[in-house]
């Protein structure tokens, strides 16, 4: 049977054709796309139907987000949220909740809406908005019932006693030092790791994360997507990860493909040799299904983390002086890079800092010189910081960049006031010189660490404005037309699913993403709050309420 | 206090001999029974076929002859801390990732139920002054170094003229002390229950502000408790500048013509701790006062 899908407004993404009114599907893959008229030799003597209900819509190719993390979301999204930046979230908009009072009234809603004898886990915690936190005002809510309260970075949380005892910690057990403020129910860093450990049974728990998977299925349909990219599979445990994607996020109800991306130094711990991974990583493919596809592609880690200031930059560094962080050695880096230079895989490397950028350029260099290749596909993944000149050197060495435009919304105010000063923290996403230098180059939210919406991520990338309000660097603005480059077509070629998707034109999926506004032609600053109508994922349709 | 298991850190940059000593340390009749070692990676390990008696069915604890286990970390030191907590073992070494800062993992040895002891940091005598100079990992190179307690020169051979000119208490890795000393550094404010069969070290600077009569360093030196382990140093006198080099009774008190670059005048003293873990003869305070004076 084909379909004739019937828009306002067909954005294609082919050069060739930027606009369409009509697209013609069979068996999930688009026969043509252009005007109705013309499509009259496919119809001729076939079963066909016309689907009008997008006829006043406008259907893009389907959102790809090339870069996030379902099995972090399967810990989180279970959680309640109490979050200063709004949160869409297809159980109901989280509305933003920016003062102490506020988060402790949410506090008492969420205990009064849950069933008595339940831990309470609550994450989004920020003492710039929602005060100081401690014991006495999680027992204020409940005394009783367990309330654990995990800061928005996740690096430090709170519990009441009730959350102590259900974990077995003894207060008269825990020494200073620990970085553990027990009179408080404080935990961070090395503490952190201590309640963690303690909370893994309700945290971790099979029933817990597969609910976890489960909204993670719907916060990805919502966010638009048709396609995402699991860039680091096996972070936690491989097979418990690969276990629970092929049971929940494989099968007819599931609305997009995954492309999962091993994580490299994990793939061959256990006392093997870098060398091992790439044919480690191709025997993955066995395990390939529909909608969950490994392919010759890896992930690699060079510096720290944004969010806690640990990516490593160049002079003048941190204004306090304080020193990032390496994931790897530079030798081992280069080792493990070099191995799947050689085995002609496509390498992801995770970068957030300037200095990070530059090592694993410096690496890439010495890879071109001792085996040039060409469409090569390696990607800077985050890409926080970097310097004009740098742009030019991923440009000559055929890289290409994935970033996390996100950090630039709710990070850049803090890194210019205490981290490392206004002007590197307002050029962070560098991406309009990106563009300029014809880079390829995509955008991802590292969900959770940013919402998984691609059109919030494109409201950032198009505004540049910041949660203070402030536009940082508005010569690094995109247009709207290279936004959206970025979150369907540049992001297919990031992770290797080009041929099949990331626009519409004869041959590919039919994946689409179905709008209620035009995202080329509407005010820029609406770009986050355009109503998403449906996705439709290899022909079939799948409405969002 | 007594119930927290004591934690030796082994730091250092890749390929400063960690992993060498590890196994020096696996295989030495020193270690104490009950000792848990943990290391970042199993396969980096040489364990000898005849050690091992038992391994666990996730693979990530090795069971030894003599006692002791070993585990692998794989990138989270406060779980490994935590799953220890469910045997019986006394004392901890942790072997810190190459690329790790020791004070942050020394942070980690605070993990409940954990104290940490000494951060022990290799140095690769061969890459040490190039390292330093590396616009990638120079500064992270230096704050190993600095953040020492005790610091062991490794590959002298491939350097033998080396020399690291800091105050801080070093031993070479070719010293047949090594692993008694290791085992024995003793560096944090409040001590844990002393080992048995190991003795405790622990040191003492003295950092020199005015120049110093010649006799009274000698006397000093002279007379020197004997549980000084070692004592070394840079010391400007009224005759000039002289290098001293104590070790156990053998005294070494050499005229130099200048310092070499970067190093810094005063003694850096290693003493044994008697066997309830305190200074015993030595006094850090007489010193200064006596040198001061």
């Amino acid at each position: 049977m084909l379909t004739l899908f019937k828009a306002r407004s067909v954005i294609t993404m082919n050069p060739s054709m930027p606009r369409a009114s009509a697209v013609l599907v069979r068996d999930g893959m688009i026969l043509e796309v252009g005007e109705a008229e013309n499509m009259q030799p496919w119809l001729e003597g076939q079963e066909w139907e016309v689907n009008e209900d997008f006829a006043d819509a406008v259907i893009c190719p389907g959102f790809i987000d090339p870069h996030l993390h379902p099995s972090m979301a399967a810990v989180l999204l279970p959680m309640e949220f109490i979050t200063a930046m709004r949160w869409r979230l297809p159980w109901g908009d989280i509305e933003p909740v920016t003062t102490a009072a506020g988060f402790d009234q949410r506090m008492a809603e969420l205990h009064r809406s849950k069933e008595e004898s339940k831990p309470l886990f609550i994450w989004g915690y920020h003492q710039l908005w929602h005060g100081q936190m401690s014991k006495a005002r999680i027992e204020a809510v409940s005394s009783t019932r367990p309330m654990v309260v995990w800061h928005r970075s996740f690096h430090e949380l709170y519990m009441n006693d009730a959350a102590m005892a259900m974990a077995g910690i003894d207060p008269s057990q825990i020494r200073p030092g620990s970085q553990i403020d027990i009179d408080n129910g404080h935990f961070y860093e090395v503490g952190l790791g201590f309640a963690i450990n303690r909370l893994n049974p309700w945290i971790l728990a099979p029933e817990q994360y597969a609910v976890g998977l489960q909204r993670l299925k719907e916060v990805v349909h919502h966010g638009g997507h048709t396609t995402i990219g699991d860039l680091a599979t096996g972070l936690f445990n491989f097979d418990a990860e690969a276990k629970a994607l092929a049971e929940q996020l494989e099968g007819e109800d599931v609305p997009f493909r995954t492309r999962l991306v091993a994580h490299g130094t994990r793939l061959t711990q256990g006392g093997r040799k870098p060398e091992e991974g790439p044919e480690l990583a191709s025997a993955l493919l066995d395990r390939n299904s529909h909608r969950l596809q490994f392919g010759r592609h890896i992930k690699l880690f060079s510096d720290g983390a944004f969010f806690s200031q640990l990516a490593q930059m160049q002079e003048p560094g941190y204004i306090d002086g304080h020193h990032g962080e390496w994931l790897a050695a530079p030798e081992e880096l280069e080792r493990h890079i070099r191995t799947y230079w050689q085995a002609g895989f496509q390498i992801h490397v995770h970068v957030t800092g300037d200095l990070g950028l530059e090592l694993t350029l410096d690496i890439l260099q010495k890879m071109q010189d001792e085996k040039p290749r060409f469409n090569h596909g390696f990607t800077f993944e985050h890409f926080g910081f970097s310097t004009p000149e740098q742009i030019r050197r991923i440009k000559a060495l055929g890289a290409q960049v994935s970033a996390n435009v996100y950090y630039l919304h709710e990070l850049s105010d803090s890194y210019a006031k205490s981290g490392i000063g206004f002007e590197r923290a307002s050029q962070m996403a560098r991406l309009g010189s990106c563009f300029e230098a014809g880079i390829n180059t995509t955008l991802h939210s590292d969900f959770t660490m940013a919402p998984a919406e691609p059109l919030n991520s494109m409201w950032v990338a198009v505004n540049r404005r910041n949660h203070v309000d402030q536009v940082m660097a508005a010569e690094e603005c995109l247009t709207q037309q290279q936004a959206l480059e970025a979150i369907t077509i540049n992001a297919a070629h990031a992770i290797g699913l080009a041929d099949i998707t990331g626009s519409l034109r004869a041959g590919k999926r039919a994946d689409f993403t179905v709008l209620g506004q035009d995202p080329l032609t509407c005010d820029p600053m609406a770009l986050k709050d355009i109503e998403i109508r449906a996705t439709v994922f290899e022909g079939r349709v799948f409405p969002i309420e | 206090m007594s119930n927290v298991l004591p934690i030796t850190l082994i730091g250092g940059y890749l390929g400063s001999g960690k992993t060498t000593l590890v196994n020096r340390l696996l295989a030495d009749p020193a270690l104490p029974d009950g000792t848990a070692v943990l290391v970042n990676d199993f396969g980096d390990i040489n364990i000898d076929e005849s050690l091992i008696r038992s391994q666990s069915a996730d693979g990530t604890v090795i069971g030894l002859s003599n006692g002791c286990i070993c585990c692998s970390i794989r990138d989270d030191l406060s779980q490994a801390l935590d799953q220890l907590t469910q045997l019986s073992v006394k004392q901890v070494i942790v072997e810190a990732s190459g690329v790790a800062e020791p004070v942050r993992i020394w942070q980690h040895c605070h993990y409940p139920g954990f104290a940490p002891k000494a951060a022990v940091v290799l140095v690769d005598a061969s890459q040490i002054h190039q390292r330093l100079q590396d616009k990638y990992v120079g500064k992270l190179a230096q704050a190993q170094l600095d953040q020492a307690h005790l610091l062991v020169i490794s590959k002298t051979d491939l350097n033998p003229a080396f020399q690291l000119n800091r105050l801080q208490p070093s031993f070479s890795s070719n010293d047949p002390a090594l692993v008694a000393t290791v085992l024995g550094w003793q560096q944090s404010t409040q001590p844990a229950a002393p080992l048995p069969r190991t003795v405790q070290f622990g040191a003492h600077t003295w950092q020199q502000q005015q120049e110093l009569p010649l006799a009274v360093l000698e006397r000093f030196l002279r007379e020197m408790s004997d549980q000084v382990h070692r004592a070394k140093g840079w010391v400007k006198t009224d005759a000039g500048y002289y290098q001293v080099s104590a070790v156990g009774k053998e005294l070494s008190l050499e005229a130099v013509t200048g310092l070499p670059s970067g190093a810094q005048l005063g003694l850096v003293f290693i003493y044994r701790l008697d066997s309830d873990a305190h200074t015993g003869g030595f006094a850090p305070d007489q010193i200064t006062m006596t040198l001061s004076g």
